[in-house]
């Protein structure tokens, strides 16, 4: 389990604090979805959700961070990264910059840990068949596209087998079939029990995958609950996010006084 | 280098003279002795350019020892060159669709540099944060030994090269220690 208690913080030279009196749980097993507008503070939740702000990155903190019961306080940062992982929206940056192909690229963390070169090479594997990457191994990670460079940055945590994994924006340059295939993988990633916070604007991505949904704005968490609770709530127009396409067509079926079960089961059948 | 060496080096057998400078047997000795001294160094740095790929080269450093980070560092560097020289063509692309002039007369050329220096530069500072903390979360900084995957080849015939030209690293250095070998006049 991961637990953010009444944390706030502020970014290092400056004055005011980014986020504000932040209370998360995350159990084992759950995926929560975190959705904002711009300059929310999302990606500092992410950060200090993962431990690297303060510990990385300086800063003030105030509240706590404990993982599995562990507080994240005094923690190195390597001993923080077999807990949790943070993936960042931009993939050229996940990229290590000295591996000379994509297999080596994912398999960079595994080896890091100090991991035997069997089971960093099964970890591995393991990664590349869940994005199903197998035909990218071999290519320089330089020379992939926006896409193919987010799903190998993704594949790249995956392989380090943490408890608990933070994403922020994690299919920002995937189109429609690469966005389906990671959420295929964080389903079966959280059905072996790693908690994932997964930072997103394309709501229909959390709208299949997420069972909670916390909506942030102006550093403060305003809407936490039930994904289509929260998707249904009238206020998330203010915050300028737009619902996923199902909460959508129901609201627009339950305006016209047609039967909303209708649309439930039509877009069942669909999905399935 | 040589022509200094061969003109100004002092000596008791004037070749030839130019002007108020002596060509002496003792000047052509040190500049020849310099040229094969230069070309020695120079034909060994360009034939392991050539035939060692850096990248190789670093890890077999690591296998045997060196530091992980040291290996990275040496690595990233290698590896930010092309990625510098790829920034700047994205940005040039950028700055020209905006009407930025880099072709033409040099003066044009070189006032159309300066627009993509700063974002060159700024744009690779602004990443090497959010880089070394996705290192961080891949466990980089963790302390002790890493299993690597690769494991360069190392024939019989590389190992007895290499033993062969250590021994006469070892023999030249004794030569040159006990006499043997004439020293540079």
């Amino acid at each position: 389990m991961l637990q953010l208690s009444g944390v706030s913080y502020r970014y290092a030279g400056y004055s005011n604090e980014v986020l504000h009196d932040i209370d998360l749980r995350l159990d084992d097993g759950e995926i929560v979805g975190l959705i904002g507008p711009n300059e929310a503070g999302k990606s500092t939740l992410c950060l200090v959700a993962s431990g690297l702000a303060p510990a990385s990155i300086g800063g003030s903190l105030r509240g706590s961070l404990t993982l599995d019961g562990v507080p994240a306080t005094g923690l190195a940062t390597h001993e923080l990264a077999e807990r949790v992982v943070v993936g960042f929206q931009n993939p050229n940056t996940q990229r290590s910059g000295i591996a000379a192909t994509v297999f080596e690229e994912i398999a960079l963390g595994p080896m890091n840990l100090g991991l035997p070169v069997d089971e960093t090479v099964e970890r591995t594997r393991e990664a590349v068949a869940r994005l199903r990457l197998g035909e990218l191994i071999r290519r320089d990670p330089q020379r992939l596209s926006g896409g193919q460079a987010q799903l190998v940055g993704i594949a790249s945590l995956l392989a380090m087998q943490p408890r608990h994994v933070i994403l922020d924006e994690p299919t920002a340059q995937l189109d429609p079939a690469g966005t389906r295939l990671v959420g295929e993988a964080l389903r079966s990633l959280a059905g072996s029990g790693t908690s994932l916070l997964i930072a997103e604007h394309k709501t229909d991505l959390l709208d299949g995958l997420c069972s909670r949904i916390l909506a942030i704005d102006s550093g403060r968490i305003v809407l936490d609950g039930p994904t289509a609770t929260v998707f249904d709530d009238p206020r998330l127009a203010a915050l300028g996010v737009e619902p996923p396409a199902r909460a959508r067509l129901v609201r627009a079926f339950r305006d016209r006084a047609i039967e909303v079960s209708v649309v439930e089961d039509a877009l069942a059948g669909a999905a399935s | 280098m040589i022509l200094v060496s061969v003109f100004t080096r002092a000596g008791t057998h004037v070749l030839f003279t130019i002007g108020p400078f002596d060509a002496t047997t003792e000047g052509v000795d040190f500049a020849g002795q310099t040229l094969v001294r230069l070309f020695a160094i120079s034909t060994s740095i360009g034939l392991f350019g050539l035939t060692t790929e850096p990248r190789s080269f670093v890890l077999d450093l690591e296998r045997r020892g060196l530091s992980p980070r040291f290996a990275f560092v040496a690595l990233a560097t290698l590896e930010a060159v092309p990625a510098m020289v790829e920034r700047a063509s994205i940005i040039g692309s950028a700055q020209r669709a905006r009407g930025l002039d880099t072709e033409g007369s040099l003066r044009a050329r070189l006032r159309g540099v300066l627009p993509l220096v700063g974002p060159v530069i700024l744009s690779s500072l602004t990443e090497v944060e959010e880089r070394s903390l996705a290192l961080e979360v891949r466990a980089f900084g963790r302390p002790g030994h890493r299993h690597l995957l690769w494991r360069l080849p190392d024939s019989t015939a590389q190992l007895i090269v290499r033993t062969g030209l250590f021994l006469a690293l070892i023999a030249a250095i004794a030569g040159r220690i006990t006499g043997t070998f004439p020293r540079l006049p």
